[in-house]
């Protein structure tokens, strides 16, 4: 028998994914463990290898369309097993675009993608089932206005109508091949990366209705302790730390404080995380990555030094799975180091707020009645008014003022 | 008469399905010394729906053969006829008495071409007057067509239109296969366009007789034609129906349905034959199976015969077959609410 090749649930909350480049092509041998296709989920790209050796068959999913997880999208056929054998998975599906007249020896085309992700228990009609999964829609999302609720072409079109989203998701898709044009311009087809980064920021400007707060802080103090943070972890082995460890660790402890800023929207509710989960925005080869700094509660500086250089080494090394890509419940980005002195940045959907750090630059400041020069750094706290209120976003940038000014009084 | 003349008459000439068949018959007979027909009272009563008229005085008794009254004797001659050279048209005086010829037509006529490997083969031609609505009751009104299309080896066809019938019997003439056509007793009476020269029919190609875009119907024979009378008064009320008559049932033009099916995502079968184990389970059956599957928006529905001898009573016998207003509430219905 052929093994089949499926689409993998690389996530936990993983529906559905899409193909994002073949790296075999109709009848090429691959063996157990080679890299044969590159999947996109909504968070990263994530090769798969081969499940065994032989030569892969039956190609069926195309480029760029979402599939259901579980999908067979191609077999592979072992040593000795003729590519003509009975068992020959939809051997017609190819032919799927036409109709095809039934005879004898000819069975009706089998569908190009199995109706493996039917929600069970659903009733919808299989052309409702099938636009919804042609646009990665979750039918359980769909009110069916016909016979017993049942789900027809006419409520899902209304549905997607409702959620544009759905619809531009679909326009993102690639050009299929970057055009010149006579001026020299180049047009680049969105990176599958860069898809997820512009659908998931869109969406989030779109939905969340965002606010700042600014704060400017005086650094004098968390420098001082990450001078001698630096030599203590010489000694013990850990790597530095950075500023952005120490405000990671400095926001991680006060979040236990403030739930509502680490707490995400999730349809009309306000889920407040257990866990605090920093996400550090980073940039790799141009693009954006967001790893997290998991459980960042219950890290001490050390601890979060190493897991800081961890992340960065795999995501240098593209070896950094979904998980550790995704599920953030607080996000971090410094701009700091590029000499930003303040910026506002865009929640990391359906995160609640982000915290946007600008550099340390020593700025005449009052203090006792003087004008004396401090290093001083911008805070800027962007919040999703839908659960965040300014006071809420207040409190938190006031605390943030304390911790960062006076870190000794988080010991 | 000049030759613009003589098309626009050509254009514009009428005739009855009954005169459609008959001009069918003589062009044949003519053309082909090996065409003869035969059957009970087709000679000087003309047929008992009047269909053969005067091809005897035509043609000759030698040609326009009136038989005793046995169905299997007469199956058995035209099989024997047409193994040895000859091309018969058999007229079955009710389609109802075919029950009578089952053994010649299942068991030889459809199987000699299979069983000496394609050395023998039966060109004949069986004409069998059908359906119910002339108040003849339960042995004289049926539609038996698909008992037929189960036997592989047989082709079976029901032309809806005068053009149809005409074509399609010299279709079937030609073919050397046995063929079967079922020719509704109610049609014989009408009228349409009728090309005078000798013309055939494909067998096996439905024919789409009305565009639509919310609700495919298919039917065959008088189903048909009030599929697509229907399919005007669905269009009064605003449902696009896509009217596709058969024409032929075996070999059946899936290819058809299928696309028309992928275009309005509902299908509705209309067919007089007994419901249960019909036409239109398979039509149905064929869909579901196939890629097309993926594009149905609403449960398919058969509307068929009842499972009933068709009764004398004119009212019930009315009831126990669709009719055309059956058809367009079960049209609208499946439009509107997903359900018949």
């Amino acid at each position: 028998m052929p093994i089949e090749v499926i689409l993998p649930k690389v996530d936990m909350d993983m529906e559905t994914g899409t193909i994002e480049a073949w790296h075999v092509k109709e009848g090429d041998r691959v063996r157990q463990g080679d890299t044969i296709f590159e999947i996109g989920t909504n968070k990263a790209v994530m090769e798969v290898e081969a499940p065994a050796t032989g030569a892969i068959r039956n190609i069926k999913a195309q480029i760029g369309v979402p599939i259901s997880v579980g999908t067979p999208v191609a077999w592979i056929y072992l040593d000795g097993e003729a590519a003509t054998t009975p068992s020959e998975p939809a051997a017609a599906a190819a032919t799927v675009a036409a109709a095809t007249s039934v005879s004898k020896t000819e069975a009706p085309a089998a569908p190009v993608i199995a109706a493996a992700a039917s929600p069970s228990g659903l009733r919808a009609t299989p052309l409702a089932r099938r636009i919804a999964r042609q646009n990665g829609l979750d039918l359980r999302t769909v009110g069916g206005t016909g016979p017993r609720g049942r789900i027809g072409e006419a409520d899902v079109k209304r549905h997607m109508e409702q959620r544009p989203r759905c619809a531009a998701a679909q326009e993102a898709r690639p050009a299929t091949a970057p055009s010149a044009t006579a001026s020299g311009d180049r047009l680049q087809p969105f990176s599958a990366i860069r898809r997820i980064v512009a659908n998931r920021l869109s969406e989030s400007m779109r939905t969340a209705p965002h606010f700042y707060l600014t704060s400017e802080i005086e650094m004098s103090a968390a420098r001082d302790l990450l001078g001698r943070l630096a030599r203590r972890h010489e000694r013990i082995g850990a790597p530095k730390p950075s500023l952005t460890v120490l405000i990671a660790r400095v926001a991680a402890r006060i979040l236990r404080d403030h739930p509502v800023i680490n707490a995400s929207t999730e349809g009309e509710a306000t889920r407040f995380h257990e866990r605090i989960d920093i996400g550090i925005a980073m940039e790799r080869d141009g693009d954006l990555v967001v790893p997290v700094l998991r459980d960042a509660g219950g890290m001490d500086i050390p601890a979060m030094a190493r897991e800081f250089a961890r992340l960065r080494e795999g995501m240098a090394k593209r070896t950094l799975t979904p998980a550790e890509l995704g599920g953030g419940t607080f996000t971090i980005s410094n701009l700091g180091m590029y000499g930003v002195d303040s910026f506002t940045a865009i929640i990391n959907p359906p995160q609640g707020a982000i915290l946007a750090v600008g550099r340390t630059i020593d700025k005449p400041v009052g203090r006792g009645g003087e004008i004396v020069l401090r290093p001083m750094a911008s805070f800027t706290l962007s919040s999703d008014h839908r659960i965040v209120d300014g006071v809420a976003a207040a409190r938190f940038m006031v605390d943030l003022r304390e911790a960062l000014e006076n870190p000794e009084l988080l010991l | 008469m000049p030759s613009e003349t003589l098309e626009a008459v050509r254009e514009i000439r009428e005739l009855s399905y009954a005169e459609a068949v008959r001009e069918a018959l003589g062009q044949a007979m003519e053309a082909d010394e090996r065409v003869f027909l035969f059957g009970e009272d087709v000679g000087v009563y003309g047929g008992a729906f009047g269909v053969s008229g005067d091809l005897v005085h035509r043609f000759g008794k030698e040609r326009v053969i009136d038989t005793p009254i046995s169905e299997l004797g007469i199956a058995g001659a035209a099989v024997g006829a047409a193994i040895t050279g000859m091309r018969p048209v058999l007229e079955i005086q009710f389609s109802d008495f075919v029950t009578l010829a089952m053994e010649q037509l299942v068991n030889q006529a459809a199987k000699i071409r299979f069983m000496f490997g394609g050395k023998a083969s039966v060109p004949m031609v069986v004409r069998l007057p059908g359906g119910s609505g002339t108040g003849a009751a339960a042995q004289h009104s049926q539609s038996l067509e698909a008992w037929f299309a189960h036997v592989p080896g047989l082709k079976v066809l029901q032309p809806s239109t005068p053009h149809d019938a005409k074509g399609m019997l010299l279709a079937a003439i030609d073919d050397p296969n046995p063929v079967l056509i079922f020719e509704h007793k109610l049609l014989y009476k009408t009228k349409g366009h009728v090309p005078a020269e000798a013309y055939r029919v494909p067998i096996g190609k439905a024919a789409i007789r009305r565009e639509g875009t919310d609700v495919t119907i298919v039917g065959s024979s008088i189903m048909a034609r009030k599929a697509e009378a229907a399919a005007e008064r669905l269009a009064t009320e605003g449902i696009s129906a896509e009217v596709i008559d058969l024409r032929s049932i075996r070999p059946i033009d899936f290819t058809t349905i299928a696309e028309s099916v992928r275009k309005t995502h509902r299908l509705l079968v209309v067919y007089e034959g007994v419901k249960t184990m019909g036409i239109g389970a398979e039509i149905s059956a064929m869909i579901a199976e196939s890629e097309v599957f993926d594009f149905l928006d609403a449960p398919i529905i058969r509307l068929g015969g009842a499972d009933a001898p068709i009764p004398y009573n004119p009212v019930l016998e009315k009831a126990a077959v669709p009719q055309e207003d059956d058809i367009v509430t079960a049209a609208a219905n499946l439009v509107r609410r997903g359900e018949a």
